[in-house]
């Protein structure tokens, strides 16, 4: 049989489109097409090295082509067309804010702000998936996404120094009764295993892991998400990289191997019965901390001038990337090998795990390798970056690569999305009243797993690893409640034990309410993430975040069209907050059929990830309540709807509105409330989220081992709102707040014209006594309700 | 030569429970079962210098005790799963042992590859098997064999 790369230039479509699912490219019509013409232009056929190195570089995870291309979205009969939705959307919001504390977002690994008083440090802060290597193999997915995530933080400028990762995950119900495909894992095989993977990663490098959430729907069951982050610290002057022509291509840390073929390819792809096991590995954390050592070290003493991780593509994607306008000459025979039965073109693209692409002036490469061998971490000499924007890669007198940068980087086709509003039908009625008591529904609602305690995932992580995690996971008198947001005292990466400057980092994360309203989904979880900031005392009016869209197929055009209210909702949200994006990630396809060939697409899924300074970090404070005679303040309005809340989750509400939120009303409570908080007059806040307003009240009490009395008269309200929907409610830009006693009368200056009302007081007896205007709503011990949320997930 | 390390009965009560909860949860209801690791060293040491690895370098003498002989758990109609990663994929304990290897016998072994035993009273082997598919290993990485103890 002839070898179809000896005549790619006159295969019909048919014929590359049966040899792009042979290699495993996951290239689309339009680009073999274009990758035809232009080696015909070239008169020539392709190598297989070279079809390789395209079919990774225009991948939907190098490329990120659904969320950068044109969109011509539908809603009724209007059409609006997008030629590129993220600049359009969320770039725009963050160029149009223009803050100066932002030093350097959407043009590297990861997005940096400015850290402390002085301009010497930036945050820098990024978040990833990894989510079909996870619903292959739990366990080495999930690992080697936290080490690629952390390779972006090591590979942002001339590296930083990570401080923190975060971890969020979404799985079926671990009870799920769903048939499952012969080739799939069950929800709770996935989750040990991903738990198990971020665990042996993160503390085995020594990165505390202190910040991230845990989301069920049966709608992950045969595509878990796993998004994981990372946050670093770098000085301001070691920001800026740049190439120089005659500098050397050094590769540092792992060796390469066959594993990991095929990882970038494979996010343009839904997961199928036969997907391949190569794309997955198991990583080598201790590998991972030697090559951040010697980053660190190197870095300091200026050893080279520019770096970046090997991730998704290899070689191919890193040396293309940081040699883009220098071309590079690359000699793969020198590359340090795993095993030796591997083809040139498989080192090219092999996801290897744990190394890092550094460009070195030749004067320095004896200092370079004085550190590296010192730290016992392994490298080799690729070649060099030339100048002449011309991508030659050889194995010996093979040439496996020969490409323009131009067309390697600018050739890729775009083609224009269809979109369009899905059809929800809207109940917006009386919500149906349950049969159940409100103590009853309390007591089941702290047992739902979206709600209940994360303790058997969050304990498993050193989250003090460094010593600066200041505001923990788990949190209270008994250290087990459920904080808002960590916050992190970078000492370690500083060395400054007399500044206490530090860090938070929360997220927001919604896709139930996504299922009925994308749009009011982002302006909620935006809303979400600055409001855990809050809680904690962070500096809200200097949040930034990262947006980490999921997504089922993008060539259904209604999964485009949520993604396009999404994307509208985070650039209005990003406006109303002054929070700027820093930086993102999509990942699409997150598709498959069960047993019986029903599809099984994701909701559509936002993870916002936030940071924002705190100024002292001896002023932050956490969720539980404190002592016994302080009053209890609700601040914000709560409005009708049951829209994608734990409530509707769980019985016929009869009601799926999703009330709209006011930003600017947020915006102004907020800063007032932050005030309040920096002034010492609150000494616990905690959001109104998931299971609204009765599980965060009960979730202060048991978590500080004191009962409340509350009467909810003075709760700001909708006209016509029942007691159910006040406190099972999810409506936003809601919290509690502890008030010291003796500090009332300056809290309520702080807060007057604002919706905040008294709605009781902490008190000394274990019980949650919950009445409105005098009537009775529920009466419950708060260690009764404690053993209802204290549940054993795994 | 394969090692095997097994946590002292009297202390391993915990890991026990654990895994005939998840084996329940997989739908084989057993009333006890045995876990031990293996270390498959491959260097030509004498057996006084695997010995010394064993009791040495892999064994927590006080909660621990070392076999050379892998597959004596003293379960009646036990059957044995043995799961290892598969030799393609990175093994990062079996790495790391290996250099603590060298340090202890003076001499690298050509590799270490570390794996798992479960000894399993039951009656079914084609259970045992659904069981252990669906909660010990991934055949994406893993390879494992049963057999009769």
């Amino acid at each position: 049989m002839q070898n179809p790369l000896s005549n790619f230039t006159s295969l019909s479509e048919k014929q590359l489109a049966e040899l792009d699912r042979a290699c495993g490219w996951s290239l689309n019509a339009l680009e073999l097409a274009e990758v035809q013409r232009e080696f015909r232009k070239m008169g020539r056929q392709p190598s297989r090295g070279e079809l390789e190195t395209l079919a990774q570089t225009w991948s939907e995870h190098c490329k990120h082509k659904t969320f950068s291309g044109p969109v011509s979205f539908k809603s009724g009969s209007k059409i609006k067309k997008y030629k590129n939705l993220f600049k359009e959307t969320i770039v725009k919001a963050t160029k149009t804010l223009n803050r100066k504390w932002c030093l350097s977002v959407f043009t590297d690994n990861a997005g940096i702000v400015e850290f402390g008083k002085n301009g010497k440090w930036g945050l820098a802060f990024k978040a990833e998936t990894h989510n079909h290597p996870c619903a292959v193999e739990p366990y080495g997915g999930a690992e080697t996404g936290v080490g690629g995530v952390i390779r972006d933080i090591l590979g942002v400028g001339l590296g930083a120094k990570p401080v923190l990762n975060t971890d969020n995950f979404c799985f079926g119900y671990l009870d799920s009764k769903k048939k499952l495909p012969k080739n799939s894992h069950s929800p709770e095989r996935i989750m040990r295993g991903v738990v198990e993977g971020v665990r042996d990663y993160g503390n085995r490098i020594g990165i505390p892991t202190a910040s991230g959430g845990l989301y069920f729907d049966d709608g992950y069951l045969l595509n878990p998400l796993v998004y994981v982050g990372c946050a670093g610290l770098i000085p301001t002057d070691k920001i800026d990289k740049k190439v120089v022509p005659g500098d050397l291509v050094v590769s540092i840390g792992g060796r390469t191997g066959r594993d990991g073929i095929h990882g970038a390819t494979f996010s343009s792809a839904n997961i199928e019965e036969d997907t391949s096991a190569s794309a997955v590995q198991i990583g080598h954390a201790v590998n991972e901390k030697k090559t951040l050592d010697v980053l660190m070290r190197a870095r300091d003493l200026g050893l080279y001038n520019a770096v970046t991780d090997c991730g998704a593509g290899g070689f191919s994607s890193a040396i293309g990337e940081l040699g883009s306008e220098t071309g590079a000459r690359i000699r793969l025979e020198d590359a340090l090998l795993k095993d030796t039965r591997i083809e040139p073109w498989e080192i090219w693209v092999s996801e290897s795990q744990e190394r890092m692409i550094l460009s070195v002036p030749k004067a320095k490469l004896k200092k370079l390798e004085a550190i590296l061998r010192a730290e016992s971490c392994e490298y080799c000499v690729l070649g060099t970056f030339p100048g002449d924007g011309q991508l030659l890669v050889t194995h010996g007198e093979e040439k496996i690569v020969d490409l323009p940068m131009a067309f390697l980087h600018g050739g890729v086709p775009n083609f224009e999305k269809k979109a369009a509003r899905r059809k929800v039908k809207i109940l917006d009625g009386a919500p149906l009243q349950p049969a159940k008591t409100y103590g009853g529904l309390l007591k089941e609602m702290l047992a739902h797993p979206n709600v209940c305690s994360r303790h058997s995932v969050i304990t498993q992580y050193d989250h003090e690893v460094q010593g600066g995690t200041v505001i923990k996971p788990l949190q209270g008198k008994y250290g087990d409640g459920p904080g808002d947001a960590a916050v992190i005292w970078p000492q370690a990466a500083t060395l400054d034990l007399n500044d206490f400057a530090g860090f938070a980092v929360t997220h927001g994360f919604n896709p139930a309410a996504g299922k009925i309203d994308p749009y009011q989904m982002a302006l909620h979880t935006v809303d979400e993430a600055v409001r855990n900031l809050l809680c904690v005392g962070a500096e809200i009016s200097r949040t930034a975040i990262l947006d980490n869209f999921c997504a089922a197929s993008p060539r259904d055009p209604e999964v485009m069209g949520d993604l396009v209210l999404a994307a509208e909702g985070c650039h209005d949200a990003a406006m109303a907050y002054g929070a700027p994006f820093i930086s993102g990630k999509d990942s699409f396809y997150n598709q498959s059929k069960d047993a019986d060939g029903k599809e099984y697409p994701i909701p559509l899924s936002l993870l916002i990830s936030a940071t924002a300074p705190v100024e002292d970090i001896r002023k932050a404070i956490t969720m539980n309540f404190k002592e016994a005679g302080n009053p209890v303040y609700l601040a914000g309005v709560s409005r009708r709807g049951f829209g994608g809340s734990v409530y509707g989750d769980m019985m016929v509400a009869g009601n799926n509105y999703i009330a709209p939120l006011d930003m600017k009303a947020a915006v102004k409570m907020y800063t007032a409330l932050l005030k309040a908080i920096k002034t010492g007059c609150v000494c616990a806040a905690h959001d109104v989220s998931q299971g609204g307003l009765a599980v965060t009240l009960a979730e202060m009490a048991f978590s500080g081992g004191f009962g409340a009395e509350i009467d909810l008269s003075a709760a700001g309200r909708e006209k016509g709102l029942s007691a159910l929907e006040l406190l099972f409610g999810e409506s936003p830009s809601r919290l509690v707040l502890e008030v010291v006693k003796d500090r009332e009368a300056e809290f309520l200056k702080l807060v007057k014209g604002l919706p905040v009302g008294e709605i009781g007081y902490v008190n000394e007896e274990p019980s949650l006594d919950v009445n409105d205007s005098g009537a009775p709503l529920f009466r419950e011990d708060i260690f009764a309700l404690k053993k209802c949320w204290k549940r054993e997930l795994i | 030569m394969i090692i095997e390390i097994w946590t002292k009965e009297k202390y391993a009560g915990n890991e026990e429970a654990a895994f005939i909860a998840r084996l329940a949860h997989a739908g084989l209801k057993v009333k006890t079962a045995r876990l031990s690791r293996l270390y498959r060293v491959d260097a030509d040491f004498t057996k006084a210098d695997f010995s010394r690895i064993a009791s040495d370098l892999l064994t927590d003498n006080i909660t621990e005790h070392c076999s050379l002989t892998p597959g004596k758990a003293g379960l009646k109609s036990a059957y044995r799963v043995e799961v290892w990663l598969k030799d393609s994929v990175t093994d990062v304990v079996g790495e790391s042992v290996k250099e603590a290897v060298a340090d202890v016998a003076g001499k690298l072994p050509a590799a270490v590859r570390f794996g798992r035993a479960y000894y399993v009273p039951c009656a079914s082997e084609l259970k045992l098997k659904l069981a252990v598919s669906k909660i010990l290993v991934n055949e994406v990485v893993n390879k494992f064999k049963i057999e009769k103890c």
